[in-house]
């Protein structure tokens, strides 16, 4: 630890840059590969593993044969036969997260997550303890290398623009001959910005997708550069005025979002597009029921409960419904959501065919906020009431992992999926790894 | 059809039709029909919806005799706009024409099919007492559940056959009413039926809106599939609700530990006043806090986000010193049913059901699950 020779605490005295935009590299695939370390060096992927499955991560190994996030997984498979194929466990990546939040909460009480693997650190205040922002960077990899066995890129800089910008710059490289390390951390000083910012394409800018990036080419701009020099007007008038005010303020490296601690989660959801349309009433049952599981370890993991639960179909034919259900006022237990989404289930017509289902929970609250728990009188399980029984799980699972326990019915539905095509539903996959078993891998 | 009628009471009798109808708004297509009958000097009106019919009758100088269906909402309006007097009304094959003084409306018929009416008013019935049923009604209707979609058979009174009498049951699975009439024979011995709390809502409303006080029969029948309530001029028809009901009766413990004594107006203005904290209504999960203490009971909400709310009540109470925290709109609806001026709450412990009760045994008791806080 370093102590700051009389600084002010106030600002980085060094660099004058506060925000830390932590990224973990290759997330999912990193987790597995930490989980089993036979998988080390090789090619990974984790994502949908059926007919109309899409690459969620890919290790780096996998991106030199040209697979990328969100590419169809044949087209991934074809790339890259060697690679294996994961369908991940989302209630595992959640308590990774959780224990990575963990770890940033120890540098800073300002910490902004913004997904399962990216958060943005505000250290203004943490300079007195733990040194300079390099130095905190430093420290954040270093015990997350050492606690998760996973690697992650820092980027630095004086808003969160710069500082995400800044840890892209430090991302591993992928070449044609294998992956390259990156810097790791990469601090970009309060008068380097301009001169760090402008060259990158603007792509690169948070709120420009395809279509923007499609208009901005149009009107002859590809670098932020670029962006930055145009007129405020011209732009304006080609991607509308709120996005050409905030665009033109990006480029010029403006950007004066806080980092706020705590972001409230709206709801919390999980859904799963089949490899084909699903008739059976039975099998819909059992992945309502599978996703309740990983939206209820979610839950756990973040912290919060919620009233209202819903229910998502989308049909064959892509038209979508949702149905939900709040209770009078109580926070759900797990067992609750599950028998809730059934009876949501049992009232949709599903003879047409079901595409796609989802389970998302909202209305949510920090769990244990000096509320209480309306008891029941006719609840047939007095014994045990929900809440409880979730909170012993998730101790059980917390101990000896995600896998430890789980319902009957999903314990029926994971040998259904060991049995058949290699086709595993999430969160089925670490037991059999752990035992050595292959017969849930693709190939 | 035509017809003249005073414009009060026939803007009594479509409001109280229209009130079986505005609880589905938007059902046939956006406009809930009322059904208006003319036979002779007699006008039927008659508002639905699936599972609850009410029809008010009234006393016209008719002309024509005829049936038409016009939008609820959009005739109750013109109507009560009109100043008293008298209105014509002449309906066509597609227009219903409503004239008051200088003021004239032609209004489009509703769409929809003819609604069906459950039987003639005129009709056999058991008399109950009207105004101590729907003291009952008050009493019980209000621990029944709102919403439907998680247990249908949760938010209908279960009425049944006692040894004593007939006794009436409402639970919304967190709380639970009951009201006994002691030797009113209603039913067969052993029989119950389950009635919709929507349509009894009704019933009471209409018993409390009498004009002259109790003096109107409250009669009732029932069949395999509804239930029929005549008070006058206006009868209710309702579907009764399939499932079994609960055996709830067996969750009334049979003793207590603790029991406090406490004037009711007192306890509810301070419960009122305490409750203030709790600024959501869909909240569940803010308790009062009941300390029972020697010589009374202190009431207590905590919230993080507004502050906290304590008041004392003087009330006699002995034992050791307990904490038990409720719902507080949940504890006040009990304690707003009592009628006597002491109100009696019994506790075993913080995680079993308490009891809200009048003076002595009394015949109307509300049974409430504790909130367990941490």
């Amino acid at each position: 630890m370093t102590v700051m020779a009389g600084g002010s605490s106030e600002r980085d005295a060094r660099t004058g840059v506060d925000v830390l935009h932590v990224d973990m590299d290759c997330f999912y695939a990193a987790v597995e590969i930490s989980d089993d370390p036979s998988l080390r060096n090789k090619p990974v992927i984790v994502g949908g593993t059926g007919p109309r499955g899409v690459v969620a991560s890919c290790s780096y190994e996998a991106r030199a044969k040209g697979v990328r996030s969100a590419m169809a997984m044949a087209e991934a498979r074809r790339r890259c036969p060697e690679a294996v194929v994961l369908a991940g466990s989302h209630g595992r990546y959640g308590e990774v997260s959780a224990r990575l939040n963990a770890i940033f909460r120890r540098y800073t009480p300002v910490v902004e997550s913004i997904a399962l693997d990216e958060a943005y650190l505000d250290v203004s205040g943490s300079h007195r303890l733990f040194g300079s922002s390099h130095d905190i960077a430093v420290a954040v990899r270093e015990t997350i290398r050492d606690e998760l066995g996973l690697q992650c890129s820092v980027g630095i800089g004086s808003s969160k623009l710069i500082a995400k910008l800044a840890s892209e710059a430090a991302k591993p490289r992928t070449t044609a001959t294998g992956p390259q390390p990156g810097r790791g951390i990469v601090v970009v000083a309060p008068d380097r910005e301009i001169e760090f910012l402008h060259p990158l394409p603007v792509s690169e800018l948070a709120g420009v997708g395809p279509r923007t990036a499609d208009q901005l080419s149009r009107l002859g701009i590809h670098t932020i550069g670029e962006l930055a020099r145009i007129d405020q007007g011209l732009l304006c008038r080609a991607v509308g005025r709120a996005a050409g005010v905030q665009l033109h303020a990006l480029a010029s490296g403006r950007d004066d979002r806080p980092v706020v601690a705590h972001r409230t989660v709206k709801s919390i959801g999980h859904e799963e597009t089949f490899p084909s349309d699903e008739y059976d009433g039975c099998r819909l049952r059992q992945e309502v029921l599978r996703l309740v599981d990983s939206v209820a370890t979610r839950m756990r993991v973040a912290e919060v409960e919620g009233r209202t639960v819903t229910l998502k179909v989308r049909f064959g034919d892509f038209a979508t419904i949702t149905r939900s259900h709040s209770l009078p006022g109580n926070f759900l237990s797990s067992s609750e959501m599950a028998q809730l989404c059934c009876s949501l289930l049992d009232s949709v017509e599903l003879s047409g065919g079901v595409r796609l289902i989802g389970v998302s929970v909202s209305s949510l609250e920090p769990r244990g906020s000096g509320r209480g728990r309306q008891l029941g009188l006719l609840d047939p399980s007095g014994e045990v009431e929900g809440g409880a029984l979730d909170t012993a799980v998730g101790a059980i699972r917390d101990r000896y992992g995600a896998d430890a326990l789980a319902t009957a019915a999903l314990v029926a539905s994971r040998r259904a999926g060991r049995a058949g095509n290699g086709d595993v539903p999430v969160g089925a996959v670490s037991h059999d790894r752990r035992a050595g078993g292959r017969a849930a891998r693709g190939r | 059809m035509r017809f003249r009628a005073d414009r009060d009471t026939l803007l009594e009798a479509v409001v109280t039709a229209s009130r079986a109808t505005t609880t589905r708004a938007g059902l046939a297509g956006g406009i809930a029909g009322l059904q208006l009958s003319l036979r002779g000097e007699q006008l039927d009106i008659v508002g639905s919806d699936p599972d609850l019919v009410i029809e008010a009758r009234c006393q016209v100088a008719g002309e024509v005799d005829g049936n038409v269906l016009v939008p609820s909402r959009l005739v109750s309006d013109i109507i009560r706009s009109f100043d008293a007097g008298a209105v014509d009304v002449s309906a066509g094959d597609e227009e219903v024409r409503f004239a008051s003084g200088q003021a004239e409306f032609t209004v489009r018929v509703a769409l929809g099919a003819d609604i069906t009416r459950l039987g003639s008013l005129e009709s056999e019935g058991i008399k109950l007492p009207a105004v101590e049923f729907a003291d009952g009604l008050r009493q019980v209707v209000r621990a029944a559940l709102a919403d439907d979609s998680r247990a249908p058979q949760l938010t209908g009174v279960l009425m049944e056959a006692t040894e004593s009498g007939l006794r009436l049951t409402a639970t919304d699975s967190y709380r639970l009413a009951f009201r006994d009439f002691d030797g009113l024979s209603v039913l067969d011995p052993g029989a119950q039926v389950l009635v919709p709390a929507k349509a009894l809502a009704e019933v009471q409303r209409l018993v409390a809106g009498m004009k002259d006080n109790g003096a109107a029969d409250l009669l009732f029948r029932h069949s395999d599939l509804d239930a029929v309530f005549d008070l006058g001029t206006v009868r209710i028809t309702s579907r009764l609700l399939r499932g079994a009901f609960p055996d709830v009766q067996r969750l009334v413990p049979l003793s207590y530990e603790y029991e406090l004594s406490v004037g009711r107006e007192d306890f509810a203005a301070a419960l009122r006043r305490v409750r203030l904290l709790v600024r959501d209504s869909k909240d569940v999960t803010t308790p009062v806090r009941v300390s029972l203490h020697d010589g009374g009971v202190e009431l207590a909400v905590l919230t993080p986000e507004s502050g906290r709310a304590v008041e004392s009540v003087k009330g006699e109470f002995s034992g050791t010193d307990v904490m038990v925290a409720f719902n507080p709109t949940y504890l006040l609806d009990g304690v707003e049913a009592v009628r006597s001026d002491v109100l009696q709450l019994r506790v075993t412990d913080p995680g079993k059901p308490a009891l809200v009760s009048g003076e002595g045994a009394g015949e109307f008791r509300y049974l409430l699950m504790p909130v367990k806080v941490s």
